[in-house]
């Protein structure tokens, strides 16, 4: 029997490895914090190549940085992941075949009927110019008479210097379109090594694109996360081998723990189809939680007894459970992830602890009673009661909350640099928005009527006709006679002393018009106007000045992602606030019906930490979603001390077990205190005072 | 020592600029028209300014705008007219560097009977023909532009202004 703990992880891992095509992990961190419908929008959104461009600006406009964009961009090409790269304003060569066969009925065509005199003098004019005009100046043989104009296109006044883009007064401008969205990181490491590896041999080079964060900060998490995970696990080490001085403790612990990640895992990553890897990581740290009830059965020696099951650790971990499980239900995936692996995790440790360590024959622990220790306590609970509601009276009057999600990721102060620099020097302040309808035919005339609510919008609007204008401008070109025109250019052209024949096509393009069915609208990507389509609904992106009034139209809805995060943390905070609500009764019920009489001095073990930690928070700033959570985890934590201290019939023994349970607290979860990741850093505080808080009861509170 | 001399004025030369006289000839295929023109020439490393003699007309291009001067008094110049000689000057000015890779990125280059002929690959196509140029000493002598339409620039750079 003394194997048992080596077998049932033994067990696991070789479930584990039978089911490990069924396990699925996501890396999708946006669907843990956005909304359901924020996160197919956002989809959409990627589809549309919202995201994936990449801005390079090269300093200077001297024509040694003409150089460095031009060897750039070629550069730029070849790489894996790059769609497209502009740097000029000329048309590509797909837009500039669709001008050629769509110019008619894109073109203004100014329809008064000429007469014989009004050629002449334009054709003369045509003439002289040739003779006197210093500047060369080229005839357009197809329209002599400058009859169809183009309109000037709105909303795509980018800078520009001649025909290269400019970023502001920096220098000359590279729009690369990706098929990167930050999401995927493999292929967003891949082109980001490629494209810094590329612009390593040039100076005075700025790249930015939005996936740049998802690979600087990962990066960075990941170096923190091991260094934090170094120092939890030499935190631990410390406690059993110096303190504990029991090696085979220390082992059977970690099989343990380690078993019940296993078997948390495993039922979440096979049963849920999007258990995410961050909900996993928290999942894990909390099984660290049930190193309380080891401790406490260690303590009070529950392995050298034939007791079956001691009643305080039984109401502890039941009241834990309970508050997680109403927890699961919560609708933030993140809390409700973590929940669930809680519950699994921690039974699954409850029970390891509680039926296979007493068969481990683990020896005597030999403690002496030291009650006096109780007795000298200077403060009585009703004080700490008060005070802990005083803390919370000024917690509540100075509480703040930070609804920024961004403030929890790791602050990348060079790559926020660059993007204050870009969005400084950019003057064109558009905002992108979804335009969706039935039809692609619906879906420009949608973009019409946006344009002309909103004339400045940039979309595909700017490009192509809507239907009712080109079958219009179709019948007006239809009706116009350009035969007897070109008759009349050709003769006064001969008259006047042009090359005979020189104008004998002019105006024959229109005897040949398009129709009016929609062009291949992908040859718009190069202004990031794409196009998509998904169950029997199109979408593509408009540019537009002002997305409150955009949004006016049912058909448009906005893409910025800092909008719905804020919207979804609203959310968040609200269902957090009412769960926490109900936990928080639950809690009390359960306490009363564990500690009876005793109910105020156990409650202390949850109020006085929170309203503590709470209190030194808010004169610390705002408060952040992992602040609150974390204070989650600090209730579950005590409750476990409030049930043992009240109930305790050995309390030094107690006050031993908590001491070092707290230190193995500290050593999951307040070692985060080091990092330097903002979401990381805010639980690290919230479980150090907290566990402060707990330290201070246990010496102060009689 | 002379030689020094003369290197270091040459290089002195390409790091301040150089101007020319030169003749242009363009000939206008609608009717069947030829116009000669003289002026000076003068590349700088950022800008390009041509001056003809007769009209009293000057461009300045300092790779961002263009300032026309017509008897000394600057006079508008409408955007088509404006994009139109900015890709002209532009065109001038790399063939006046003659960086291989620059020319090569917007077009394919061959020699023969002397001269060096670029093809444009890029969009330039949709407007130029072909290109024929010479080069004596590294700087530019002959340059041919003919255009889809039939017309054609010559400009011929006679000697560098000191």
């Amino acid at each position: 029997m003394k194997y048992i703990n080596i077998f049932i992880l033994s067990f696991l891992l070789f479930v584990g490895i039978l089911l490990k095509d069924s396990i699925h992990v996501s890396t999708n961190l946006l669907s843990l914090f956005a909304t359901k419908e924020s996160v197919t929008k956002l989809d959409i959104a990627n589809n549309l190549g919202y995201s994936k461009e990449m801005i390079i600006a090269v300093k200077g406009f001297d024509h040694e940085a003409k150089k460095r964009v031009k060897k750039i961009a070629e550069a730029l090409k070849k790489l894996h992941g790059v769609e497209q790269v502009e740097f000029s304003l000329v048309p590509t060569p797909a837009l500039q075949e669709y001008y050629k066969n769509y110019y008619p009925l894109l073109a203004h065509f100014d329809h008064k009927p000429l007469t014989k005199q009004e050629v002449e003098k334009k054709l003369q004019s045509l003439y002289d110019a040739q003779l006197t005009n210093v500047f060369y100046t080229s005839i357009n043989k197809n329209d002599p008479l400058g009859l169809f104009v183009l309109p000037q296109q709105t909303g795509n006044d980018v800078a520009h210097r001649g025909s290269m883009l400019t970023l502001g007064k920096y220098g000359y401008l590279i729009r690369v379109m990706t098929t990167i969205a930050p999401s995927q990181m493999n292929d967003a490491r891949k082109l980001y090594d490629d494209v810094e590896a590329l612009l390593s041999h040039y100076h005075d080079v700025i790249a930015f694109a939005p996936f740049f964060y998802t690979v600087e900060n990962s990066a960075k998490i990941k170096a923190d996360v091991q260094w934090i995970v170094l120092l939890s696990t030499v935190v631990l080490l410390l406690i059993y081998f110096i303190f504990l001085k029991n090696i085979k403790l220390l082992t059977q612990t970690l099989i343990a723990l380690a078993s019940s990640m296993i078997f948390a895992s495993l039922i979440c990553t096979i049963t849920m189809e999007n258990f995410n890897v961050l909900s996993l990581a928290f999942g894990m740290s909390l099984t660290a939680v049930s190193i309380d009830y080891l401790l406490h059965y260690y303590f009070h020696n529950f392995y050298t007894t034939s007791q079956k099951i001691d009643k305080n650790v039984f109401y502890g971990f039941l009241t834990t459970i309970i508050a997680f499980s109403i927890l699961s239900f919560i609708p933030i995936a993140l809390i409700a992830q973590i929940s669930i692996f809680a519950v699994l995790s921690l039974s699954f440790a409850y029970g390891v602890f509680t039926f296979v360590f007493p068969k481990l024959s683990f020896p005597q622990y030999e403690v002496v009673e030291k009650n006096e220790l109780i007795t000298r306590k200077p403060l009585p609970a009703f004080s700490i009661f008060i005070v802990s509601l005083f803390l919370l009276a000024y917690s509540a009057y100075n509480f703040k909350l930070d609804v920024n999600m961004r403030h929890l990721d790791y602050q990348n102060k060079h790559l926020r640099g660059i993007e204050k620099l870009i969005k400084e020097q950019t003057t064109l302040k558009m905002s992108a928005v979804i335009v969706e309808a039935k039809s692609e035919e619906a879906l420009i005339s949608h973009l019409k009527e946006l344009t002309c609510k909103l004339p400045k919008t940039f979309s595909l609007a700017s490009f192509v006709l809507d239907k009712k204008t080109c079958q219009n401008r179709l019948s007006l070109l239809h009706h116009y006679d350009f035969k007897h025109l070109n008759q009349l250019v050709q003769t006064q052209a001969q008259a006047i002393g042009f090359k005979k024949g020189y104008f004998q096509e002019s105006y024959m393009f229109t005897q040949n018009l398009p129709t009016c069915k929609l062009p291949n609208l992908d040859i718009f990507r190069a202004f990031s106007l794409a196009f998509f389509h998904k169950n029997g609904i199109y979408y593509t992106m408009a540019f537009v000045p002002n997305v409150v009034e955009a949004k006016t139209f049912d058909f448009v809805s906005d893409i910025d992602v800092k909008a719905m995060f804020n919207r979804s943390v609203a959310t968040m905070y609200k269902n957090l606030e009412l769960f926490g609500s109900f936990v928080v009764l639950v809690v009390l019920g359960l306490l009363f019906v564990s500690v009876k009489t005793k109910v105020l001095y156990a409650l202390n073990y949850i109020l006085f930490p929170v309203s503590l930690t709470m209190a030194v928070l808010v004169s610390m700033g705002s408060v952040n979603i992992m602040h609150l959570f974390s204070l989650i985890i600090l209730v579950a934590i005590g409750i476990d001390y409030g049930i043992y201290m009240s109930n305790s019939e050995k309390p030094a023994n107690t006050m031993l077990a908590i001491k070092y349970s707290l230190l193995s607290t500290f050593a999951a979860f307040g070692v985060l205190i080091f990092s330097t990741i903002v979401a990381l850093n805010s639980i690290g505080i919230v479980i150090t005072l907290g566990c402060g808080a707990i330290f201070i009861l246990i010496k102060v509170m009689r | 020592m002379i030689k020094v001399l003369f290197v270091l004025c040459l290089l002195l030369s390409s790091v301040t600029g150089q101007s020319f006289h030169f003749s242009e000839l363009r000939y206008s295929d609608a009717i069947n028209h030829y116009t000669q023109l003289n002026g000076t020439i003068d590349f700088q490393k950022d800008s390009l300014e041509i001056s003809y003699k007769h009209p009293a007309v000057d461009f300045f291009y300092d790779g961002e705008d263009i300032v026309y001067t017509k008897d000394g008094k600057e006079m508008p110049l409408d955007a088509t007219q404006k994009a139109h000689m900015m890709q002209y000057f532009d065109i001038l000015k790399m063939l006046h560097v003659g960086d291989e890779s620059e020319l090569k990125s917007e077009f394919t280059m061959s020699h023969s009977h002397g001269f060096t002929l670029l093809k444009p690959t890029g969009t330039l196509r949709y407007y130029i023909e072909k290109i024929e140029l010479t080069k004596e000493n590294n700087l530019l002598e002959y340059v041919k532009l003919y255009l889809k339409n039939n017309d054609y620039i010559t400009i011929n750079i006679d000697n560098e202004i000191h």
